[in-house]
């Protein structure tokens, strides 16, 4: 009864309906594809970073990522894999090894960080041959090619086929010394990265640093990092069966999941301020409407309707009036967000910052179920909870005086 | 056991004060009035003279400042907002002088609306409220919303709708103002008939000499008083 009777109040003033649903409606679309374009952006950021290096998991010994100590190791590398690769979602995974050293050349020596891998595995997890600006990726036979960042083969006025010399401490605390040839150079973008870091063969890197058939940690990929979170559980059992740990995205890239919250913080008060600023006008011209009908209301309490049924039927005008303005915004901001996720968007002349996250200049937004209802959800729910200040004012009148309101 | 009412209203000593600023304006002064079951009453006086406010306050739409009122034996003062807003569903039909129908609902939903609120199933609500309109002459206007009815066919609508919940009295406020004369006739001649043939009680709050001269009892009220009750025996 009072729900036909709100349905037909909130038609009387068609004008003043249409532009309370327009402004709901228009936050609410707002709000699904600017949180579509943020989780997409995320989404884009995140991936892109941890396929650069780290993988989307990583299972590692105890202790490893605190103490990244070259005994700690995976002893049978190859049957944790074989588990790992069992796990749906799991596409590849790749053992590797990583220590540090002192790479010379001619008379110049800088530290740097070198990771041992297995080009037929490595392929499928990283995507550091694609930051090749010069030679050729690690390939399956390859005995001392290296692959060095962009910025230490500066320092070290290194080019392809130099030969450098790799000093460091093996796995039986002997000295573990090797001459290595540049197959390839590569620049990531990251400068640290580029300053730092060395890839060699895995085989060459056991031999040269006593580890046997052992490797410091395995990397996990999949068809994306959804796909990997959401198997997180089944990583652990595997991880932990072996006497390991399971390590995820925010674990690896602790900084890049500091920006993500950062952002998001952001991104949170930019929505609670269009969800005020909404709430507020729709609020004002239910009060109006509330201030228009006092006569009105006072005539149905005349007539024997409860106070609280009135201010029931008003409050549940409003919450017609959000709910209807929300699948309207879910149904907009869907539809330019799955065109825009088809087609992409060019932020040109950003490419510097962008490519500090190994981001493309083109974004997709990432439309969801998160990002779709989140939104006008919230927006709906706070102008059903602001419903109940006209609800109380409705509650509050007295037949007598609210007949007399002009 | 059925508790048989003789008097639809008693009021005992009802006096009422508006505060306007830091004045005290008396608008009633101790009223001591019985009205019968089936009584057809005018209520007249004086603009200003209190005849509204005593019909608000027998409608449990406003409280008395002190005194008792009494409505087919229910005490109405100390009762809450939501209790009086019960009591006038069951207990009393109103009708206005602006006849008050619900813009958005037809006629014959305007009439089912108090039986809906009443929780009556819809079958038996609607059969009554088909019923009500074929008593007060609107056949065939059912489906119209009140901006296309005329006002004598919202005035019609509105003591149908009075009526629809068979209340223990009916209180009319100028029903007849906003009415032309043969329209105006034609409603009091209509509410005799309804208070002959079903004894339901109208209490009617009146300038019109006319509605005056057809009800059987006439009370008139100034300065806040009875200044005389009236009973005649039969309405014209």
């Amino acid at each position: 009864m009072l729900a036909g009777l709100a349905w037909r109040n909130i038609w009387r003033q068609r004008y003043r309906t249409v532009l309370s649903l327009s402004s709901i409606a228009l936050a609410a679309a707002s709000t699904v594809f600017l949180l579509s374009l943020q989780l997409g952006v995320y989404g884009t950021m995140k991936e892109n970073v941890l396929r650069l290096i780290d993988g989307f998991a990583q299972v590692q010994p105890p202790g490893y990522s605190d103490d990244p100590d070259l005994r700690k190791v995976i002893a049978d590398p190859a049957a944790v894999m074989a588990r790992l690769n069992a796990v749906a979602g799991v596409t590849a995974t790749a053992p590797r090894a990583e220590t540090y050293v002192i790479l010379s050349y001619g008379s110049r020596s800088y530290a740097a960080a070198v990771i041992g891998v297995d080009p037929a595995h490595e392929a499928k997890v990283t995507t550091l041959g694609s930051s090749l600006t010069a030679g050729h990726a690690l390939a399956a036979g390859d005995g001392d090619a290296v692959l060095v960042g962009a910025g230490l083969a500066r320092n070290l006025k290194l080019k392809l086929g130099d030969k450098l010399t790799m000093l460091g401490a093996a796995r039986d605390g002997s000295v573990a010394a090797d001459l290595l040839t540049v197959k390839g150079i590569f620049s990531t973008g990251a400068a640290q990265l580029d300053r730092q870091l060395v890839e060699m063969p895995l085989a060459r890197f056991q031999s040269d640093f006593a580890m046997g058939h052992s490797a410091n940690v395995i990397a996990v990929s999949g068809h994306s990092l959804g796909a990997i979170q959401s198997q997180l559980s089944a990583l652990q059992a595997v991880a932990r069966r072996y006497g390991l740990v399971l390590r995820d995205w925010a674990a690896l890239e602790p900084a890049l999941n500091d920006v993500i919250m950062l952002d998001m913080s952001v991104g949170l008060l930019w929505y609670v301020s269009v969800i005020v600023i909404v709430v507020f006008i729709i609020l004002n011209t239910l009060l109006m409407s509330v201030l228009e009908r006092t006569r009105e209301f006072g005539m149905l309490m005349a007539i024997g309707m409860r106070p609280s049924q009135i201010g029931r039927m008003v409050w549940i005008e409003l919450v017609f009036l959000a709910g209807i303005g929300a699948v309207l915004g879910i149904a907009l901001g869907a539809g330019f967000t799955l065109w825009l996720s088809r087609h992409g968007i060019l932020f040109s002349g950003a490419d510097a910052l962008f490519k500090q996250w190994h981001m493309p200049s083109t974004l997709y937004p990432q439309l969801g179920w998160v990002s779709a209802l989140a939104g006008p959800l919230a927006i709906s729910l706070c102008i059903a909870v602001a419903g109940l200040v006209p609800y109380a004012r409705v509650r509050r009148l007295e037949p007598v005086s609210a007949m007399r309101a002009v | 056991m059925t508790n048989v009412v003789a008097n639809i209203v008693e009021c005992r000593g009802v006096t009422k004060h508006y505060r306007q600023g830091a004045i005290d304006v008396p608008a009633l002064r101790g009223i001591d009035l019985s009205i019968e079951k089936g009584d057809f009453a005018s209520l007249a006086g004086p603009s200003g003279s209190g005849k509204t406010t005593l019909l608000n306050i027998i409608g449990g739409l406003d409280r008395p400042t002190q005194g008792s009122v009494k409505v087919d034996g229910e005490e109405l003062t100390g009762l809450s907002g939501e209790a009086l807003a019960d009591l006038r569903l069951t207990k009393i039909g109103f009708v206005f002088q602006a006849y008050n129908l619900i813009p958005v609902l037809t006629a014959e939903e305007n009439v089912e609306f108090i039986l809906q609120l009443m929780g009556e199933a819809p079958a038996k609500r609607r059969a009554r409220a088909r019923e009500m309109l074929h008593e007060v002459a609107l056949d065939g206007l059912e489906n119209r919303r009140p901006a296309r009815l005329s006002g004598g066919q919202q005035q019609r609508v509105a003591v149908a709708r009075a009526l629809a919940s068979r209340p223990a009295i009916v209180l009319a406020d100028e029903p007849t103002a906003n009415l032309d004369s043969k329209t105006a006739e034609d409603l009091i001649t209509l509410m005799s008939h309804l208070n002959q043939i079903s004894g339901v009680t109208f209490l009617m709050a009146t300038h019109d000499s006319r509605v005056i001269a057809r009800t059987r009892r006439h009370i008139v009220i100034t300065d806040g008083r009875i200044a005389s009750d009236e009973r005649r025996n039969s309405a014209g």
